[in-house]
C-alpha cells in the first residue's frame, strides 16, 4: 500500500475547520482523483500525506514509513525522496531557467545527487512534455500551460514513488489540461508511481483509476 | 545542507538581481572604505611628513607662513614662498652655531622641482648615487630616482627647465642641463627632485647668464656705451644668449651684482647640539623679517588640526554608515519578505531548514563579504599609490 491514513484528526490553529478521516488508502501504482468543494480539506489531506502538515492524532503511512511520527528534518528528507509535488501555481523560481527549475530538488537536497543521467532524464521529460525548446528560458518567457508542464517535470524528475498534484490544471485551458493529465498519468505509469491529484474538472475524472470525494470521506469515515 | 546547491541558487539569485546587488555592495563598500581610507591616507601622509620633518632640526626662511616654508624647504612644494637673500643664510652660518644648507626650490623641469642647493645637502640627507657623479660644474644636475625611472634618464642625458612665462621676454628662459648622476631611491621627496648647484638655479632665474663677449661683437649689436670709462656697454636683443652651459662657454657665464643678495627659498639649519639650537632659535625666531621654525613642531600643529577635522569627518561618516547599514538591513528584510513564497516552495519540495537559512543569509552575506573584499582591495591600492596621492596633495 502506498498511502494509508488511520483515524486522522487535524485542525488549524485558531480556526474552526476540522478534518477527521478514519481511513483512507491508495495502492501502489494507483491513480486517484480527489474532488470536493473548496474548503472541504482536499489540500489539507494532501499536505498531511506529504508531511507538510502533521495531524493532532492518527497515523499517516506512506510507502511503509509513518510520516506523522517523523521529525521535521526527516519529513523534509522523506518528501525529497518519496514525493513528487505538482502545485497549482507552478511554484517555479523566476531567477532560474526552466532546466534549473526542473532540477531544483537536486540543489536543495544533500541526499539527491545531480548526475549526467539525471540531466538526461530532465531533458527527456522536457521533450515528452513539449518544452524541450524552452529549457534555457526563464519562467516569465513561457505560457501558463508550458510553465505547468515544467512544474510537472520537476515533480517527476526524481522518479518518486508517489506524485501529489494539487489542481495542476486549475489555470489551464482544456487542451493544456488534457496534455498535463496525459503527461502526469503516462509518466507515473512508466515509473510505477501512485498519483493523488486534486481536481475540480469532471471531464478529467474518467482518466483516473479511482475518484474520492473528500466530503464523503469525512462523513462516512471511510474510502469512497 | 547541499553547499554547492546553496551557492548555485544564491549566485543565480544575485545574478538575476545584479543591479540591486551591485548597488548594495557599492553602498556597503563606501561605508567601510571611506573612514578606513581617510584614516589610511592621513596616517600615510603623517608618517611621510613627520619622518622628513623630524630629520630636519630647523628651517630658516623669510617671515610668512611657517607651513609654506616647511613645505618648500622639506618637500619642495609651494614655490611661491617668499625668498630671503643668501646674505641672511650666510649670517646664520657665520654665528658658528650651526651648519646651514641653502635651498632654492622655485623652478621646475617636466613637472619635477629643480632644487638649487650645495653638496652639503646630499650628506645631510644621506643621499647616495646609483650612477654617475655628483655636481661639479655649472649647468649640471643630479636627478632623483623616481625622476630617472619615470623619464628613462641616465648620466649623460639632458633635462630642460620649464619656462615660467612663455610670452614674457624678460621672464625665465629654459636652460638645458646635463644629468651627471642619478640618486638611489630614498623614499622621500628627493626621489622626485632635480638637484642643481645654487648658481645654476640662479641662472635659470636669469640672475646669471652667458653670452658672446661684448668686445667680439659688432657695433650693430651695441646700443650705447653706458660707462665709457670702464668699458661697459648696453647690448641689444640680437646678442646670442646661451641656453646650455658647456665646457666651451662655461667661462662666459657670469652674475651681475652681489650674489649675497640673490634669493633662496629656505635654508636648513643644523645645530650640532640642543644648546646651540636654543641659542639660534632665540636669536632668529621671527625676528628681522626672517623666521626660524622647527619642522617637527609645525607638523604637530598641522596634524592637530588635521586630526580634529578627521575626527569630525569620520564621526559624520560613521553616522552615515549606520544609516546606510540600516537601509541595507531594511532592503534585505524586504527582499526576504518578497522571497518568503519562494522559501515556502522550497520547504515544500523538501529543502531542510539549514539550507533555507543559508539561502536567506546568502544575499546579505555576499553583499557584506564582497563590499569588504572591494574595500580591502581599494585600501591596498591606496597603500600603493599613497606616495602619488601625497605628492598631489602637497603640490
Amino acid at each position: 500500500m502506498m498511502i494509508k491514513c488511520e483515524n486522522l484528526r487535524f485542525t488549524y490553529p485558531a480556526e474552526s475547520f476540522q478534518l477527521a478521516i478514519d481511513a483512507f488508502s491508495v495502492e501502489k501504482g494507483e491513480s486517484v482523483a480527489l474532488i470536493g468543494p473548496s474548503g472541504c480539506g482536499k489540500t489539507t489531506l494532501m499536505n498531511l500525506v506529504s508531511g507538510i502538515l502533521t495531524p493532532q492524532s492518527g497515523r499517516v503511512t506512506v510507502n511503509g514509513l509513518v510520516v506523522s511520527e517523523l521529525t521535521v528534518a526527516a519529513r523534509q528528507r522523506f518528501r525529497l525522496g518519496t514525493i513528487g509535488l505538482v502545485p497549482q501555481n507552478f511554484e517555479l523560481l523566476d531567477y532560474l531557467t526552466i532546466r534549473e527549475n526542473i532540477l531544483v530538488p537536486f540543489r536543495v537536497s544533500s541526499q539527491l545527487r545531480l548526475t549526467r543521467e539525471i540531466e538526461a532524464r530532465c531533458a527527456d521529460l522536457a521533450e515528452r512534455a513539449g518544452i524541450a525548446a524552452h529549457l534555457d528560458k526563464f519562467p516569465r518567457q513561457l505560457s501558463q500551460g508550458e510553465r505547468q508542464r515544467a512544474a510537472l517535470c520537476r515533480g517527476l524528475v526524481t522518479s518518486p514513488p508517489l506524485v501529489l498534484a494539487d489542481e495542476p490544471t486549475g489555470n489551464l485551458d482544456p487542451e493544456n489540461q488534457d496534455k498535463i493529465v496525459s503527461l502526469l498519468l503516462g509518466e507515473a505509469a512508466r515509473i510505477g508511481a501512485s498519483v493523488l491529484m486534486i481536481t475540480h474538472d469532471p471531464l478529467l475524472l474518467p482518466r483516473f483509476g479511482r475518484v474520492v470525494e473528500v466530503m464523503k470521506l469525512r462523513r462516512k469515515g471511510g474510502d469512497a | 545542507m547541499n553547499t554547492r546547491g546553496v551557492l548555485f541558487l544564491g549566485f543565480r539569485y544575485l545574478q538575476r538581481n545584479r543591479a540591486k546587488t551591485l548597488l548594495l555592495a557599492a553602498a556597503f563598500t563606501l561605508v567601510w572604505l571611506l573612514p578606513a581610507g581617510i584614516g589610511l591616507i592621513v596616517a600615510k601622509v603623517e608618517a611621510q611628513l613627520r619622518a622628513r620633518a623630524d630629520q630636519t632640526p630647523l628651517l630658516l626662511g623669510q617671515a610668512g607662513s611657517p607651513l609654506e616654508l616647511v613645505f618648500n624647504g622639506l618637500y619642495f612644494t609651494k614655490p611661491q614662498v617668499a625668498s630671503l637673500p643668501l646674505r641672511a643664510v650666510d649670517a646664520v652660518a657665520e654665528t658658528g652655531f650651526a651648519t646651514v644648507i641653502p635651498i632654492y626650490a622655485r623652478y621646475s623641469a617636466g613637472g619635477y622641482r629643480i632644487v638649487g642647493t650645495t653638496l652639503d645637502y646630499f650628506d645631510f640627507r644621506q643621499l647616495e648615487l646609483d650612477e654617475g657623479r655628483n655636481l661639479l660644474r655649472l649647468g649640471e644636475c643630479v636627478v632623483g630616482a623616481a625622476v630617472a625611472e619615470k623619464n628613462g634618464l641616465k648620466a649623460g642625458d639632458a633635462v630642460i627647465s620649464t619656462p615660467e612665462t612663455l610670452f614674457d621676454l624678460a621672464g625665465v628662459y629654459p636652460l638645458k642641463m646635463t644629468v651627471v648622476g642619478v640618486l638611489a631611491p630614498a623614499a622621500s621627496p628627493d626621489d622626485e627632485a632635480i638637484f642643481v648647484d645654487l648658481k645654476t638655479a640662479w641662472i635659470i632665474e636669469g640672475l646669471g647668464h652667458g653670452h658672446d663677449e661684448a668686445d667680439e661683437l659688432g657695433e650693430e649689436q651695441k646700443i650705447a656705451s653706458v660707462a665709457p670709462e670702464d668699458g661697459s656697454v648696453r647690448l641689444n636683443a640680437s646678442v646670442l644668449e646661451y641656453n646650455e652651459i658647456t665646457p666651451e662657454n662655461a667661462e662666459r657665464f657670469h652674475f651681475h651684482g652681489d650674489t649675497a643678495d640673490y634669493p633662496v627659498t629656505a635654508a636648513i639649519v643644523i645645530p650640532p647640539h640642543v644648546r646651540n639650537q636654543a641659542l639660534i632659535k632665540g636669536r632668529y625666531t621671527r625676528a628681522g623679517g626672517l623666521q626660524l621654525v622647527s619642522p617637527g613642531e609645525e607638523m604637530d600643529e598641522l596634524f592637530a588640526t588635521v586630526f580634529s577635522v578627521q575626527r569630525f569627518v569620520v564621526a559624520l561618516l560613521v553616522a552615515i554608515g549606520f544609516a546606510t547599514i540600516g537601509i541595507g538591513a531594511l532592503v534585505f528584510l524586504l527582499s526576504y519578505r518578497l522571497r518568503e513564497e519562494e522559501f515556502r516552495h522550497l520547504r515544500h519540495l523538501g529543502a531542510d531548514l539549514v539550507t533555507l537559512r543559508a539561502l536567506v543569509a546568502f544575499e546579505a552575506g555576499f553583499v557584506i563579504l564582497a563590499s569588504l573584499l572591494v574595500s580591502a582591495i581599494c585600501l591596498a591600492l591606496i597603500h600603493v599609490i599613497a606616495p602619488v596621492i601625497i605628492r598631489e596633495m602637497l603640490g
